[in-house]
C-alpha cells in the first residue's frame, strides 16, 4: 500500500515535534484532518481532491506543528529584538575599528605593500563585522527559544526613564569651546612648523638642526601652512553656521589634502630631515620598524575618526533641523 | 489597504478574546475539535480551525480544559471539556465581558461623564 498525501502530512508535521509528544500530536492531526476530509466530502468534493484541499487549508506541516507547540516561527521576537540590536551595533562600533587598526599595523609591521594592505585590511574587516552578527544573532536566537522565569521577561533589565538618552544640544556654548580648542591647537601647529627651523632648544642633540627637511620650504610647508590657515577658516565656519553636509565634505577634503602628502613624504623618505635623523641616532635599533608603523597607524586613524565624526555630527544636525521643522 | 480590509482587521481583534470564553462556555458539555468549530461558526462565532485547535491544546496545557480519547468509533477523537479552574475563568470573563457591554452602552448613550 503507499502513502497516503495524509501520511506524509503527518510524517512532516510530526519530524519536528519532541519523541514524547508524537503519538498524541498524530491521533489529534489524524481526527482534524478526516473530519475536515468527511465534511469536504458530504459537501459533495470528491475523496481524493477533498483530502488535497484539506491539507491545503492546514499548510505548511512545520508551520502547523510549530503553533501546536506553542513555538517562535521568528528569529529574534519583540522581546529580545532591541536589545539584541543595540548589543550588536555597539560591537560592531567598538572592535571593527580597533580589528581595522591593529591589522593594518600587523601588516605595516610585517612590511606589505600598501595595496595588499588596504585590500586585506577590507576583508578582514567584512569578515569580522559578519562573524560577530552571526554569532551574535545565534545566541540570541537560542535565548528566544527558552522560556523566560516565571513572572520575568527574559534576560534583558527592565526599562526605566533613567536610560533616556541626553538630548543632543547642539548649542553656542559647546560649539565655542570646540572653537577655541581648534584655534589654539593650530596655531601651536604653526609655530611648531616654523620653530623647528631653528632646532629645538631643548632637545641637545637638535639645538640647531632643523627636524623637518628645509628643501620641503619649497613648497611643502607653505602648503602646510596655508591648510593650517584654511582649517582655522573651517573651524570658525563650523562654529558659525553648525555642522552640515557641505561642511563634512570640505573636512574630508582638508583630511586628505592633509594626510595623503604627509604619508608620501614620509614614504619616500623626504619628510626629515637627514642630518637631525642622524643627531639623534635614527633609526633606533629595531624600534624604528614598530615606531614608523605606528605612527602611520595613529596618523590614518586620527584622519578616518575625524572625517566620520564630522559626517556624524552632519547627520544629527541635519535630523534634529528635520526634527524642528 | 482597502476598508474592508481595515474592517476585517479590527474586527478579528476585537473577537479574539471572545474565542476563549465562548469555547469554556460551549465545552461544559464534552465536545471534540471539529464539532465545536462547527458549532461555534454556526453560532456566529467565526474562527479558523488553524486557530481553534492549537487554543484548545494551549487551554489544557493551562488546565482551563480537561480531554479524554473516545474510540468508540471508528476514527478516535480528543474530546475536551472545561475544568473547574476554567469554570470560574468563564465567569470572571463573562462578568467582564458584560461590564465592557455597560461602558460602551453608556459612552453610546452619551452619559459618560
Amino acid at each position: 500500500m503507499t502513502a497516503t498525501l495524509t501520511d506524509r502530512y503527518v510524517a512532516a508535521a510530526l519530524r519536528s515535534a519532541p519523541e514524547a509528544q508524537r503519538p498524541e500530536l498524530e491521533r489529534e492531526l489524524r481526527e482534524r484532518i478526516g473530519d475536515e476530509v468527511d465534511a469536504l466530502v458530504e459537501q459533495g468534493a470528491d475523496a481524493g481532491d477533498a483530502e488535497y484541499r484539506a491539507l491545503t487549508e492546514l499548510g505548511d506541516p512545520a508551520a502547523l506543528t510549530a503553533g501546536y507547540l506553542d513555538r517562535p516561527l521568528h528569529l529574534i521576537g519583540p522581546r529580545y529584538f532591541l536589545v539584541w540590536w543595540r548589543l550588536l551595533k555597539l560591537l560592531w562600533a567598538v572592535v571593527l575599528p580597533i580589528v581595522a587598526a591593529a591589522f593594518v599595523l600587523a601588516q605595516l609591521l610585517a612590511g606589505a605593500p600598501a595595496n595588499a594592505i588596504i585590500g586585506a585590511t577590507v576583508s578582514v574587516t567584512l569578515s569580522t563585522a559578519v562573524h560577530m552578527g552571526f554569532w551574535t544573532t545565534l545566541v540570541f536566537a537560542v535565548l528566544e527559544r527558552i522560556p523566560a522565569e516565571p513572572g520575568q521577561r527574559g534576560i534583558d533589565e527592565p526599562w526605566k526613564p533613567e536610560r533616556l538618552p541626553q538630548l543632543d544640544e547642539s548649542g553656542r556654548p559647546n560649539r565655542l569651546a570646540d572653537l577655541i580648542a581648534s584655534l589654539v591647537f593650530l596655531a601651536i601647529a604653526a609655530v611648531a612648523l616654523v620653530w623647528q627651523q631653528f632646532g629645538w632648544p631643548w632637545v641637545p642633540a637638535l639645538e640647531s638642526v632643523p627636524l623637518l627637511d628645509p628643501s620641503l620650504w619649497s613648497f611643502w610647508l607653505p602648503y602646510f601652512l596655508v591648510l593650517l590657515v584654511l582649517e582655522a577658516g573651517f573651524a570658525v565656519a563650523v562654529y558659525a553656521r553648525g555642522w552640515s553636509w557641505p561642511l563634512a565634505f570640505v573636512n574630508i577634503a582638508l583630511n586628505i589634502a592633509f594626510t595623503v602628502p604627509v604619508l608620501w613624504l614620509l614614504a619616500t623618505g623626504r619628510l626629515f630631515n637627514p642630518a637631525a635623523l642622524e643627531a639623534i641616532g635614527w633609526p633606533w635599533g629595531d624600534a624604528g620598524e614598530v615606531i614608523v608603523p605606528l605612527a602611520v597607524v595613529l596618523l590614518l586613524a586620527g584622519a578616518v575618526w575625524d572625517m566620520v565624526d564630522g559626517v556624524i555630527k552632519a547627520v544629527r544636525a541635519q535630523r534634529s533641523a528635520g526634527s524642528r521643522a | 489597504m482597502s476598508t474592508d480590509d481595515l474592517t476585517s482587521g479590527h474586527l478579528q481583534e476585537l473577537r479574539r478574546g471572545t474565542v476563549v470564553l465562548a469555547c469554556l462556555i460551549r465545552l461544559r458539555r464534552p465536545d471534540y475539535g471539529y464539532a465545536l468549530l462547527e458549532s461555534l461558526n454556526g453560532l456566529g462565532i467565526t474562527v479558523d480551525s488553524n486557530t481553534l485547535y492549537p487554543l484548545l491544546r494551549r487551554l489544557e496545557k493551562q488546565g482551563l480544559l480537561t480531554s479524554e480519547w473516545n474510540t468508540d468509533e471508528a476514527r478516535p477523537r480528543k474530546f475536551y471539556r472545561t475544568s473547574p479552574t476554567g469554570e470560574h475563568l468563564a465567569t470572571v470573563l463573562t462578568d467582564d465581558w458584560h461590564l465592557i457591554d455597560q461602558a460602551l452602552t453608556r459612552l453610546t448613550e452619551g452619559d459618560a461623564s
